[in-house]
Formats: structure tokens, sequence, C-alpha cells
């Protein structure tokens, strides 16, 4: 542990100054801290190495290798059957179908809500900004019998359009406070600008505070999209049927579809992963930027 | 006459046009989706935990606070509290060490550091159904990995099966919440670290700090921001398990990893205990509420800063 400091002094990136300090000790240490690093790193990804080694091999070649082994002999098959099985059509199209309505709306309206918030004169600011974000806290639990109830009133049971409103509800806290924090950092001389001459409210928001706010919206479409894309607890009160079935429900049941098919199921866990660790190898980006934007400051 | 006539309609116009430059305008859309999918729910939800209300029938009769006295002899919830206080204990305990060390370690090694950053993370972004399915696969008792590894390391007497008995099953499970929750910390305290300036450390060492001393006078004075960001958020994350739990063992072998979360779904959706299930919440979001109410606070006071 002693090395751990002269880390960050010596070879912090943001430090261009010439080490002076570079001895021969620090070099073998900062040597085995990598080493360390890399060796954790690969515990880190070792499940997902067994289930791609598990999931290209015969189920023959698995039987004599074993699970910890270097596969052999490839197949495609797993994939084919585990898609079938799995039943990875209907849930992607319900999911992708639900995401695609609700994170675009989600974003909306906690934009027009952060914005009026962060900068428009609005009655009870302090009051509706603090019961919005103590939304954040509460688990879904408290809200799931009425919920239930409420949305069988709406007569949207076992229908994923049922879970619009509750999950645009518990998406908001964390959306509006990300963007109010943002809307908060603009510079008020384009706001003072705008009202000289005379834009009204409606289009200082479409034309100077949306525009001017990508990064931040870019962030929180993605985050939510991860929520919405990941959520159990409210889709198995809500959703029945096999056909309206999201995602994460149709993972639920993995374990007993694929009792005897071990490959398989390495193969059905890939599938359902697999487009949210590409999306998030490409966005990471505003993952990161999102969840430490309240982190850094003060 | 015309002029008399176009005044009102003109001052009409214009009231008009004030009205939708209201600034509740813009709350609304939002607001009303909250209060009526959020804050009414909850509120209900306090309703119904005083009631013996069993979902199906329609009237309930109110029964005071029985509820919540029938959780305090009720061995399965009590055994439920003691899992929250495990689970919430160690999956926030390990996962800000480990974090923070990788995160002090990482930050030092800018050519490793994005790919292993990447890495660290990545089991953050999975469904934790997909989690539990990818633990629950590795956990196998014949063919999973994790008895394979420990069989080719000689150590085969300590296979068994992880999540299938009741010493083992918890612990099991929150395996893979470690895994799961280690990346969110290392990513707070790897940002809160280029925030400490250097010259600290340079001046530090010129007064003849070691390396030690230099990590616990400013590199931890220098995270405690940051400290207080992740174990707020930890504290209240903790509070929600359900998803691993009801995905890997779905609180079983018999009771012993039920969790209060999982518990109460079983009461209201199983046994049809609704008013006790919902009480079983309330408890919950009362203690989420007690770290949660500070941490807005705290957040609202910062932004005015």
């Amino acid at each position: 542990m002693s090395t751990v400091t002269e880390q960050i002094t010596v070879s912090n990136p943001r430090d261009r100054r010439p080490q002076r300090r570079r001895s021969r000790h620090g070099a073998v240490s900062r040597a085995l801290i990598s080493l360390l690093l890399i060796v954790a790193a690969l515990v880190w990804f070792l499940p997902f190495i067994l289930l791609i080694t598990t999931g290209i091999r015969t189920t023959q070649d698995f039987q004599t290798g074993g699970p910890v082994s270097i596969p052999a002999e490839f197949t495609f098959q797993h994939f084919i059957d585990a898609w079938t099985t799995g039943d990875f059509a209907t849930t992607y199209t319900n999911t992708i179908l639900l995401a695609l309505v609700k994170v675009p709306l989600g974003v909306l309206v906690s934009a027009l809500m952060a914005y009026a918030l962060a900068r428009l004169k609005v009655r009870f600011r302090a009051a509706v900004l603090f019961l919005v974000l103590l939304g954040l806290t509460i688990p879904i639990y408290i809200a799931l019998v009425p919920l239930f109830n409420t949305v069988k009133a709406m007569g949207l049971i076992d229908n994923i359009f049922g879970l619009l409103g509750p999950y645009l509800a518990f998406g908001i806290p964390f959306e509006v406070l990300v963007l109010y924090t943002f809307f908060r950092q603009l510079p008020d001389e384009i706001f003072e600008a705008a009202r000289m001459d005379g834009a009204g409210s409606w289009r200082v928001f479409f034309q100077i505070v949306l525009p001017l706010s990508l990064p931040a919206l870019a962030t929180v479409f993605i985050l939510d999209a991860v929520g919405t894309w990941n959520e159990l607890l409210m889709a198995l009160t809500i959703i029945s049927s096999d056909e309206n079935k999201t995602l994460p429900l149709g993972m639920l049941n993995f374990s007993g579809q694929f009792t005897t098919n071990y490959n398989g199921l390495a193969a059905a866990i890939l599938i359902g992963i697999l487009p949210i660790l590409i999306a998030y190898a490409l966005l990471q980006r505003y993952i990161v930027s999102g969840l430490t934007a309240g982190a850094v400051k003060g | 006459m015309s002029t008399a006539s176009s005044v009102p309609a003109r001052t009409a116009r214009r009231r008009l046009d004030e009205m939708s430059q209201h600034p509740w305008l813009f709350v609304l859309p939002a607001f009303s989706v909250y209060v009526i999918f959020l804050v009414s729910p909850a509120l209900q939800s306090v309703g119904i935990s005083f009631t013996d209300w069993n979902g199906v029938s329609p009237d309930a009769v109110f029964v005071g606070l029985d509820n919540y006295a029938h959780i305090f002899q009720d061995p399965v919830a009590m055994l439920a509290l003691r899992n929250n206080g495990i689970w919430s204990v160690v999956t926030i305990s390990v996962p800000i060490a480990l974090g923070l060390s990788l995160a002090v370690l990482l930050n030092g090694s800018s050519r490793l550091m994005p790919l292993l950053r990447t890495i660290f993370y990545m089991p953050a972004v999975l469904p934790l159904v997909a989690v539990g399915a990818i633990w629950g696969w590795l956990y196998d008792p014949s063919r999973g990995s994790v008895n394979e590894i420990l069989r080719s390391l000689g150590l085969g007497a300590l296979a068994q099966p992880w999540l299938g008995q009741d010493s083992t099953a918890l612990a099991a499970v929150i395996v893979a919440a470690v895994w799961v929750h280690t990346g969110f910390p290392m990513l707070i305290y790897l940002a809160a670290l280029q925030g400490i300036p250097l010259e600290l450390y340079e001046s530090a060492r010129v007064d003849g700090a070691n390396r030690w001393q230099q990590f616990w006078h400013i590199t931890m004075p220098g995270l405690r921001s940051a400290h207080a960001i992740v174990l707020a958020l930890s504290i209240i994350d903790s509070f929600k398990v359900f998803d691993l739990i009801f995905a890997m063992t779905n609180g079983g072998p018999g009771n012993t990893t039920q969790v209060l979360g999982t518990w109460m779904f079983v009461n209201v959706f199983q046994y049809f205990n609704v008013g006790y299930g919902t009480a079983v919440a309330v408890i919950i979001t009362i203690a989420a509420l007690a770290f949660g109410i500070p941490y807005v606070l705290a957040q609202l006071r910062s932004e005015k800063r």
C-alpha cells in the first residue's frame, strides 16, 4: 500500500513536469501494481470469458473438456437454439418498443420540469424540487400494490404500456436532478439576451436550452434507457403472459428452460446481455459523466 | 367602433399568451405523472398497511398497527431483517474498499486506465436478472465453473451446491452483488481524485511525509465529499435489494435468503397478505428515507453555493 500515493504523485497523467523521483524501486512497484490490476481485471472479466467459451463449443467438446478449458470444437448452433427457446424475438420486441416510447417521453417531460425549476419563477419551487428528488430514495415496493390497482383501472394489466406511467414516474427524479444541475450552470447572459429579444419561455427552451444541453440530454437518455431495459419488479407485477414479457422477465426463466443444456444457457445469457454491453462500450463516456456529475463538485 | 371591439380581443389574446408562458405549464406534465404513479401510490400504501386487505375482496378491515406488531413476531421477517443488515454492511463496505483501492491504483497507470475502468464497471450495466443467471450458471453444482476451478486447484473438497444450501446461499449471492457494485465507487473516486491538487503531495513530500501518511492526510480528506456521495447512494441502493435474490435463490432454500423486499413480494402476491406485505414495504421505505432525506437536502444545499 505504501506505493499507492506515489502512483498518484509521480505518474498522474496531468503531471507534465519531469519526474525527478523515478527510481528503480519506483519502476518495479509500478510494474507490480500494473500486474496486480491486470490479474484483478481478468478475474472480473472471467465470467464473460467462460460464457463465450462455453457458448461457442459443442456439447461433446464441453463434456470432455469441462467448463474451464479451451474449446476445440466450435458451433453456432447453441445460439440458434437459444434464440428460439429463450423467446428473444418477443422479449426484445417488447423491451425495445417500450424503451422507444418511454425514454424520449421521460427525457422531454423531465427537461421541461428541470428547465422551469432551474430558470423560471415557479411557485413552490423548493418544495417541488425536494419532493421530486425524494423519489431518488423511494424503493418501488412501497408503490407496488396501489400501482397495480391504478394500472388495472386503466385496463393496462398484462400490457407493456401499463409499465409506461410507473417507469416514467420512477425515472423522473434522476433525470430532473441531472438536467436541473446542468441548466443551472448555463450562463445567465444567454437568458437575458433572449428575453431582450422578446423570446418567450417555450422558444428559449426549444431553441436555446435544449441545443446547449445535448451532452446532458445524451447522458440522461442513455442512463434512462439502461434503467428501462433492466427493470424487473414492476414488470413482474404488471405483466403475466409470455407474449408480453420484457427481456428481464424472459431471462428469469432461463435456468428452468435450459436445465439440461449448460451450453445453451450460456448462449442464451450472451444473447440477453450482448446489446447492452455493446451499447455500454460505445456510450460509456456519457454514462461515466452522468454518474460522476455530482461527485466532483464541492 | 372597430377599436372598441378589438381591445378586449387583444387583451384576451395577451392573457392567453401570458397563460401559455406560465412556468407551471412546464412543471405540470412531469409533476402529474410523478404524483399519480409515485407519490399517491406510496401514500395509499401507508393506508393499506393499517388494514387486513387480501388484495381480492372489496372490503378491508382497519387493524391499526397490528401488521407492524406482527412483523416482530414473524420469524421470517426477522430473518429477512437480519439478512438486509448483512447485505447492506457487506455490499457497501466491500465494494467501497475495492473501488477505492482500484481507483487509487488505476489513477496512476494512464495507459491501462480506460480499458480496466471499462471492465470493472461492466457488470453494473447488466440487468440484475442477467447477473443472477450468470452466477447461477457459474455456481451450478456439477457443471459450474466455480466448483470446476476449485477441483482443478486441488480443493475439490470445497466444491458444493453454493446456492442450494443454507450455509452458503446468502454469501454466494453477495459475491455476485460485490461483482456488480464495485464499479460505481471506483468511478466516483476516480473522478474525485482528479480534483486533488498535486501541489499538496509535493509539499507533503518536502515535509518528509511518507506515502502512507500522504494517503491518510491528503488523499482521504480530499475524497471526503466523494465518500459522502458513495456512502449515501450505496445505502439507498442497498435498501432496494430484490432482483438478485429473487433471480438467484427466490428467498430459498427454505426462507434462508429472504430479504424484506422479497418477503414483501411473497406476502402480497403469493399469500395475499396484502396489508401485512405492504407494512413490510413501509418499514423499508422509512429506513430508506431516513438516509435519503439528508442526502437530498445536501444535494440541494451544495447546488445553492
